[in-house]
This record gives C-alpha cells, sequence and structure tokens, in this order.
C-alpha cells in the first residue's frame, strides 16, 4: 500500500515500519482551511527513492519509555492523568464552582492529536468527579489560525464532550484588563469567564526560538490566552530574552492567583508522550518542564545543528515553522546554527525580532545578527500550511513549492502575500527534489513528516547522522546541559526524578 | 504596503446579526444595524482592506472572501521629509527599516510616513500604509507606539475589540521588576534593541 493511501486511511500506528520503503509512516494530511485538500499531496516524501527511516534509539541511547505510542494505546494517557491529578488539592472547587480548562493549539499537532485530546477528557472527569462541579468548560486558545481549534474541537468530538461548552479563543476577540507587575497587559474574556482555571499543555521545547526554555511553562498566559496586545508586547517590545517575563506577570497577577487551581501537562519527548504531570505550583512544574525539556530536546537539536548540509522538505499539516522531525520543529532547525539554549545568545538566527531586524536591502540592521542555519542548502515545500508569517523562510533559504493549488493558497494569504515572489514552483515532488539536489549538490535529504519515534532522512544523512550522534550527546550530557540548567537557575539534582 | 485581493460578502441567511464582524474590523469597515429586526450589513468596500478577520471570528460562518479587483495599499515615502521620519521612528524606538509588519513587509518608515500624513488613529493607519492587514495581532503595539510619540489623541470605540491600549516596552519596565528578576535580561535586551534603533540608514527612500 501506498504511504499515501495509508495517510488518508488514518494510520493507528504512526511510527510503524513500511517495510517497502523502509521509511516511518509520516504524520497523515489533515483537512483544515490552512491547508490544501489532502487529495492535492499525491506524494509523501516518504515515498521518495531513498528515503529511510532512523529510529532515536539508534541516535540517542537514554531516552525515556514513551506512554504513546505504546501497546497500551490512548488508554495510558487516560491512566498517567489520572494518576498526576491524584496528588492535586482539588479543594478550592466546589460543586457550585465553574471551571475552564485552558488549552491551546500546539497540543493537538502531536501524534494526530488524540493524546492530547484524552488528556483534556480526562481532566474534565475528574474534576466533575472530585468536586461535583458541572460547569466545566474547554476554552482552546491558538496562535494566528483564528478557527485552527474550533476544526480540532470538532475533530475529536470535544463540543460533545464538554456538552457544547467547547469553544475557541482568537487574540482578537473581547479582551480583559490584567493589572501586572509590568503595568496592564491584556488576557482573554473568555479564558477567564469562569471562577477557576485549570492550565492544560504540553512540555515539548518547539518555540524555543521564542521562548528560549525560560518559563516554558507560563508562556500561554502570554500567548494562548491573551489578546494580540500581550503578544504584541511579547514579539516586539521587551527584546527576545525580556519579552517571557510577560507571561509570569500575567501569571503572578491577583487576577490570574485568585482563578488558577492548577496545571496539567502532556510531557514530552522528541520519541512520544513519556508522561503527565500536574501541580497546583506552576514554577515547580516548570522547573520540571524547564530540565526535561532541555535533557531530552538538548540532543537532537544540537544533532541538527551539527548536520553539515541537508535539502529540508516540508511534509507535515502545520504552518512552514511548525513542521515536525523527531519531535522538533523546522524552526529549531533553522536556528540550529547557534546554542539556542544557552541565554548568553541575545538573538537566535530566527525570531520575530531576528525578522525585523533585516532591512530592505535584504541585510541586517547589525554586523553581530546572526543568519540563518547555512546548512539548509534548499527546502521543498511538499506540504505545509499558510495562517503564519512565512516569507522570512522563503526569502532566507531557496525554496521550491511543490503544485499550483498549494502556492495559490500561499498567495490568497493575508499573510503570506510575498511567500511566492521568493519561491520557485515545481508541478511534483520528484521534480522539486532533483532541481534541489542539481543545485545545491548534495543528496543529504532531512524530512519533516512527523513521522513518529525518529526521522526520514535519505541513506548518507541517516549515516551521517549515526557517526556524529555519540559526540554530540556527550557534549550535551557534560558540557552543554549544566551550562543551561546554571544559566536558569536550576537544580540538576531535579534531573533524577524526571522521567 | 498591502495588496487586497479579496473582500467579504456576507450571506444574509446565516446571519444572525450579532456584530462580531463589526467589532474586529481593523478599519471599521463594516457596520451592522436592524431593519424590521432583521440585520443588514454594510460594507465599505473602499475602507476594507482584505484582512480576513470578519471572516475569520464570524460565529454563523456567515462572511466569504470574494476575489476583488486587485489594489495595493501603501505611502510613498519619498513625498515626506526623511530626516522628519527617522525621528519619529526613533522617537518610537524603532529603526525607520525595521520591519514592522511581518504579513506585508510594512516597515517602520511607511508607518510613521502615515502618521506625519495624518493618519492619527490605529485604524487610520492600517488604511493608510497596509500594516495590520494581515495577522492583525503582531503589529498591534508598534501603531500605538508610533500614533504616542507623534502626540496623536484618539479614543476606543466602545464594544469594540480593534485594539485595547499600549502595553509596557523595554523602555519603561519598572526599575523592581528588572532588579528583582535579572535573569530575563532586560537591560541587555534593551541595549540590543536600542543598536538596532540607532544603527546607521541604508539606502534611504527619497
Amino acid at each position: 500500500m501506498l504511504l499515501s493511501e495509508i495517510n488518508r486511511n488514518n494510520l493507528k500506528n504512526p511510527g510503524d515500519l513500511i517495510m517497502s520503503t523502509e521509511a516511518l509512516t509520516p504524520a497523515p494530511t489533515r483537512v483544515s482551511q490552512y491547508g490544501v485538500d489532502p487529495k492535492v499531496i499525491t506524494k509523501r516524501a516518504a515515498e521518495l527513492e531513498g528515503i529511510t527511516g532512523i529510529s532515536l534509539s539508534q541516535l540517542i541511547s537514554d531516552l525515556p519509555e514513551t506512554i504513546y505510542p505504546s501497546k497500551k494505546g490512548i488508554e495510558a494517557i487516560r491512566e498517567h492523568t489520572t494518576k498526576a491529578l491524584d496528588k492535586v488539592d482539588f479543594s478550592k472547587i466546589t460543586d457550585g464552582s465553574t471551571v475552564n480548562i485552558l488549552a491551546s493549539h500546539h497540543g493537538f499537532t502531536f501524534m494526530g492529536g488524540q493524546p492530547y485530546s484524552e488528556m483534556l477528557r480526562t481532566i474534565k472527569d475528574i474534576v466533575e468527579s472530585k468536586t461535583g462541579a458541572r460547569e466545566v468548560r474547554l476554552r482552546a486558545g491558538l496562535g494566528m489560525r483564528f478557527r485552527e481549534t474550533e476544526e480540532y474541537i470538532k475533530a475529536f468530538g470535544l463540543d460533545e464532550y464538554f456538552n457544547g461548552k467547547a469553544v475557541g479563543m482568537a487574540p482578537i476577540d473581547a479582551g480583559v484588563e490584567i493589572d501586572t507587575k509590568l503595568g496592564t497587559l491584556f488576557g482573554l474574556k473568555r479564558a477567564y469567564d469562569a471562577d477557576f482555571i485549570i492550565h492544560a499543555h504540553n512540555s515539548d521545547v518547539r518555540e524555543i526560538h521564542f521562548h528560549r526554555q525560560v518559563d516554558r511553562a507560563v508562556k500561554p498566559f502570554g500567548m494562548s490566552y491573551a489578546r494580540c496586545e500581550t503578544r504584541s508586547t511579547y514579539h516586539m517590545n521587551l527584546g527576545p530574552r525580556a519579552a517571557n517575563f510577560v507571561a509570569r506577570a500575567i501569571f503572578e497577577s491577583e487576577f490570574v492567583q485568585k482563578k488558577f487551581a492548577f496545571a496539567c501537562f502532556l510531557v514530552m519527548s522528541p520519541a512520544g508522550a513519556i508522561d503527565v504531570d500536574a501541580d497546583t505550583n506552576l514554577y515547580s512544574l516548570n522547573d520540571r518542564v524547564t530540565a526535561g525539556g532541555m535533557k531530552h530536546y538538548g540532543k537532537i537539536i544540537e544533532l541538527m545543528g551539527s548536520i553539515k548540509e541537508c535539502i529540508v522538505v516540508l511534509d507535515f499539516p502545520c504552518p512552514v515553522p511548525y513542521v515536525f522531525a523527531c519531535g522538533v520543529i523546522y524552526a529549531n532547525l533553522v536556528s540550529a546554527n547557534i546554542d539556542v539554549f544557552d541565554l548568553d545568545q541575545p538573538l537566535p538566527p530566527y525570531t520575530w525580532y531576528t525578522e525585523t531586524f533585516y532591512d530592505d536591502t535584504g541585510k541586517p540592521l547589525l554586523t553581530d545578527i546572526p543568519g540563518v542555519n547555512p546548512a539548509i542548502k534548499a527546502v521543498v515545500h511538499n506540504y505545509a500550511w499558510i495562517g503564519y508569517p512565512s516569507v522570512f523562510f522563503a526569502e532566507q533559504t531557496p525554496t521550491i513549492m511543490v503544485g499550483e493549488e498549494q502556492a495559490e493558497l500561499f498567495d490568497r494569504d493575508p499573510m503570506n502575500q510575498n511567500y511566492m515572489k521568493h519561491a520557485l514552483m515545481a508541478g511534483d515532488l520528484d521534480t522539486a527534489i532533483a532541481f534541489a539536489k542539481k543545485t545545491t549538490g548534495t543528496d543529504k535529504i532531512i524530512v519533516f513528516d512527523g513521522a513518529s519515534g525518529g526521522l526520514n532522512v535519505s541513506h548518507s544523512l541517516a549515516e551521517e547522522l549515526k557517526e556524529i550522534a555519540p559526540d554530540v550527546c556527550a557534549r550535551v550530557d557534560n558540557v552543554l546541559l549544566p551550562k543551561w540548567l546554571a544559566q536558569r537557575n536550576v537544580d540538576p539534582k531535579l534531573l533524577e526524578n524526571i522521567a | 504596503m498591502k495588496i487586497v485581493e479579496v473582500q467579504p460578502q456576507v450571506d444574509m441567511s446565516r446571519c444572525s446579526g450579532c456584530k462580531t464582524c463589526e467589532m474586529v474590523c481593523p478599519v471599521y469597515a463594516i457596520s451592522v444595524r436592524r431593519v424590521d429586526k432583521k440585520p443588514v450589513v454594510d460594507i465599505d468596500t473602499d475602507l476594507c482592506v482584505g484582512c480576513w478577520n470578519c471572516e475569520q471570528r464570524c460565529p454563523d460562518h456567515a462572511i466569504n472572501m470574494m476575489p476583488c479587483a486587485p489594489f495595493t495599499i501603501s505611502v510613498d515615502v519619498s513625498a515626506y521629509n526623511y530626516d522628519e521620519i527617522a525621528a519619529l521612528c526613533r522617537k518610537a524606538h524603532v529603526h525607520p527599516k525595521q520591519l514592522v509588519c511581518y504579513c506585508t513587509a510594512t516597515r517602520a518608515e511607511e508607518v510613521a510616513a502615515a502618521v506625519i500624513g495624518g493618519a492619527d488613529s490605529p485604524d487610520k493607519v492600517v488604511r493608510a500604509c497596509g500594516v495590520g492587514a494581515g495577522c492583525g495581532i503582531e503589529c498591534n503595539q508598534p501603531i500605538l507606539r508610533f500614533l504616542e510619540a507623534a502626540n496623536c489623541s484618539f479614543e476606543r470605540k466602545k464594544n469594540s475589540y480593534q485594539w485595547y491600549g499600549r502595553t509596557v516596552t523595554a523602555w519603561d519596565v519598572p526599575q523592581e521588576v528588572k532588579d528583582t528578576h535579572p535573569s530575563f535580561r532586560f537591560e541587555d535586551d534593551k541595549a540590543l534593541l536600542e543598536r538596532v534603533v540607532n544603527a546607521p540608514i541604508r539606502n534611504k527612500s527619497k
């Protein structure tokens, strides 16, 4: 069976090896107003000749066992969420309380979205059973695609599960003033229109170029649950590291503290979900997320940064910077030529601050602004969504768009009116890859297709990664991780108790 | 520069008259009224910047974005005194060539020219140079910073979601916050932003 056919049938075991091609099964395409009709994607990169799957265990030896994917299936998520919530104090929520479970779109992009959805369902069930509360709602924040969480709510039946009380929230919806240590900031009214809030999130490092693994667990208070004023403050007003105080300022406000009940996180590693963690003390959970994120993701990001040259294939149902390979996003590779965990580095090669610092000659305004990862020789855009300003990527790296339909979609997008001005177009994936290989002179290909448990690469890159992985892992363990922890005042002993 | 290629069309059989579209339109191009208890939606296509906010937030899914005769929204920076533009940019703490809107590639000099040219409220700035006609999120604060730097006074329309107010910048973080949270590197980041703001200007627009 062709992988594309399997995708359309919604694979139950993502990560299964497809023996005919030796590639890992990519994440399925998804019907969305932000992407082309999946029928248009006639070939996935995993189907290309010479692409092979390499499992994470071949590269990194000390990743913990995953609870999902696992033999237990989705039941493992319910089991671990229940166990995590056993230690949480529910006493302030009573049977007459209104409760908002606050979610974010990113959680739905893991492993097809079911694990995060199941964690949300379980939180609801347990809150109701432990407190008697009947007014438990889901409020799902999002990035820039204002209907994205509506799509997930529908796809995973969450509206029915929450008795018609599941809604998406956009940053241009009605706001609420929040008095903080930084002055007035603005949250989303619907996030806070309950007696209590439960912060339901995920721990993967994802946008490390923005948050720098500083207050990772707190960030949604300045983003998913916030108005555009607050988001603009984060991305435009304070600077690349100081901006992370925005979320902390909101979280510590009297307004939020009165409502905050607890946080519940799907704990991730590049291989999948490894646990569920919950705490009434968000900063305790934040320390665990901070340390665990650096331990579990530091090696794969450092490994990506050690790649000398490659062609990237975008092939996942998310906007350009958010497409996944072995648990990390394309934007991580774009910035992997510097150590983005190192807080002494002011600017990653890609952040929105960095992007604004290029003038109309195409040059950075300061000579010390780092350029994007020069190892990325070309990008083949086989499948990625609109709804995120992505022109920077096409400006900085030769980009080949596959298919006219997708090019038209980008041309229509108000956030990407210039993307295709900088991209070439190919009629099909094979032509795009052949052109990229010919013009760059490399046969090393890395595919961002969300394959679970590993990544799809060309044989040549697989060999290179296997060869360099031991040294990279040793460098992270012995040199980098201690430095990263010290910069964040996180006790290294914490790692002993982390999955 | 914003290229407008689509504008909204309302399917009145679906519209409930909730006014969400009116409240999220960045340029006040939509107004909803009732005639004989039925909703009537007026769209000023001369004002509309094709941002999709109304289509994306309509709870009734009553709005479709339809192709229109394409037109561009931009400011001719060369028509203004560049020293004045640069001075206003730097007062707003941005470099004149700095990007302000990722979606429309609008630069600070264009926003400054729009304000100097008479755009004295956020909606007028959007309509004058196209900034804010993409995601409608990230350029929110720079627009307000420019208007404040130009001493423009304007009031927020009641019951609307276009904008709420200016927030903190690197230049007005309370000292107590800086002192008690040194790991956030407020001063280092402010110094970086100041270096950018004061960087030389290449390719001055004429």
